[in-house]
């Protein structure tokens, strides 16, 4: 009966773990749409949730004349470790949230050449590798 | 009181287990009543989801439109009353697309009068192709009664076709994805080029009609993944071919260099030293404002 009751205490745990321990990255990432600065129009929201890879990537076409917001949303404030670079077409970076072992939780991007642009999003000491991120557009 | 310990525990991890993975009833059986599975593309889901997923929202040439002072002219726009035109899910995906591009178009201008009226085309569209569940028509309605509700109109309907966008990847129907992004584009094009055309001095407009160059190439590459098992599709992509060689003639240049940025209130801003030019005549504007108007004539008929 002990094993039993030992058991059903261990699922019971292991379950309540696995629920803690779920990323809850969707929520998180419309967290950061109205985080978005005033003036910006929302275009995409974004899930930041470390899997295969040691990176999340996601592109978009970028135009010129326009000016883009991308901001990070994270159990763990600012960003818990997560950093957003940005890759031009030729796969030149752009931009990197890191600077100064600052991690800054938005970036605007006022863009001069119209192309696809990466979006790339590392972990640098997070403890959760969980996050969502939303991206946002003005003239 | 043991057994009471492990009926509840087991009861517990059984119903944790129900998580996000697990299909509600509704879901089931909305999937059964689908009937408009795509044969199949010749790559995987994954890749084109990532490209469906860069495609730029149509909005962005709406507010380019109303930011350089343009008029609001409901002419260049597709009848909301054409829908009756549109029995096959072919047809339904790609003006779903069409009236999506409109729609934005008189929510930026905030004629919501005629914005109504879309809503209404775009929620039958959606529900012909069982995909109605996301389209919030009642609280786009609502919002769309007061101007002082165009940013939360914006995002609801943003958010809504990003919405229908991810649940037809997650049903292996990217099909209707492509679709849905060709007919917007197509109509965002149209418009653009119709204005650009008007303005013959405007030169910001001249390039963003080239511009579309980027956007293309991408809708051509989703489209070429069916050609092999959807004639509509595979037709499609001829007459988009006709576009291409106009497009040849449009040049693209970039110079790359190292970007800069400042700190400012907490948000790191980019100075892109980086530059482009675009070289496009007001002949290849011409050219390709009358076949973009006759693919989408082709689409909205």
């Amino acid at each position: 009966m002990k094993k039993l009751i030992l058991i059903a205490l261990s699922v019971i745990t292991l379950s309540t773990l696995e629920v803690i321990g779920q990323c809850n990255s969707e929520s998180l990432s419309n967290l950061c749409i109205p985080k978005l600065s005033t003036g910006f129009n929302f275009l995409k929201s974004y899930k930041i949730e470390k899997g295969g890879k040691d990176y999340v990537e996601y592109s978009y076409v970028f135009t010129k004349g326009t000016q883009y917001m991308i901001n990070i949303c994270a159990g763990a404030p600012p960003t818990d470790g997560i950093v957003v670079s940005l890759y031009d077409s030729n796969r030149n970076k752009v931009a990197s949230s890191k600077v100064n072992g600052q991690f800054i939780a938005a970036i605007a991007y006022p863009c001069n050449t119209t192309g696809i642009y990466y979006i790339q999003y590392t972990f640098d000491g997070s403890t959760a590798y969980c996050g969502g991120s939303a991206l946002g557009f003005k003239r | 009181m043991a057994m009471r310990i492990i009926i509840i525990g087991v009861m517990l991890a059984l119903f944790t287990a129900c998580g996000p993975g697990k299909k509600s009833d509704e879901q089931v059986f909305l999937e059964g009543l689908d009937s408009t599975k795509a044969e199949g593309p010749s790559i995987s889901e994954g890749v084109i989801g990532d490209i469906l997923q860069r495609i730029p929202s149509p909005l962005e040439i709406s507010v380019l439109l109303k930011e350089s002072g343009k008029k609001y002219d409901v002419t260049y726009l597709n009848s909301p009353d054409n829908i009756s035109k549109y029995n096959s899910n072919y047809k339904k995906a790609l003006n779903l697309g069409v009236y999506g591009t409109d729609l934005g178009y008189t929510n930026i201008y905030e004629q919501n009068m005629d914005g109504v009226k879309y809503m209404g085309s775009i929620k039958s569209l959606a529900d012909g192709l069982n995909i109605g569940q996301f389209f919030d028509i009642e609280t786009i309605g609502r919002l769309a009664t007061n101007s002082k509700n165009l940013d939360s109109l914006l995002l609801i309907t943003t958010q809504n076709f990003n919405s229908i966008n991810h649940y037809l990847q997650t049903q292996n129907r990217s099909n209707l994805s492509v679709l849905f992004l060709t007919g917007g584009w197509l109509e965002a094009l149209h418009i653009v080029c119709e204005v650009a055309v008007a303005n013959p001095s405007n030169k910001e407009l001249q390039e963003t009609v080239g511009e579309q160059k980027i956007i293309l190439e991408n809708i051509m590459l989703l489209l070429s993944f069916y050609k092999d098992s959807d004639p509509n599709m595979a037709a499609l992509l001829v007459d988009i071919e006709e576009l291409k060689k106009i497009y040849d003639k449009v040049k693209v240049t970039y110079t790359y260099k190292e970007s800069t940025f400042e700190i400012v209130d907490g948000v790191m801003v980019i100075k892109d030293n980086s530059s482009s030019t675009i070289e496009i005549s007001l002949d290849d504007v011409n050219n390709i404002k009358s076949i973009a108007t006759s693919i989408r004539n082709k689409v909205i008929s």
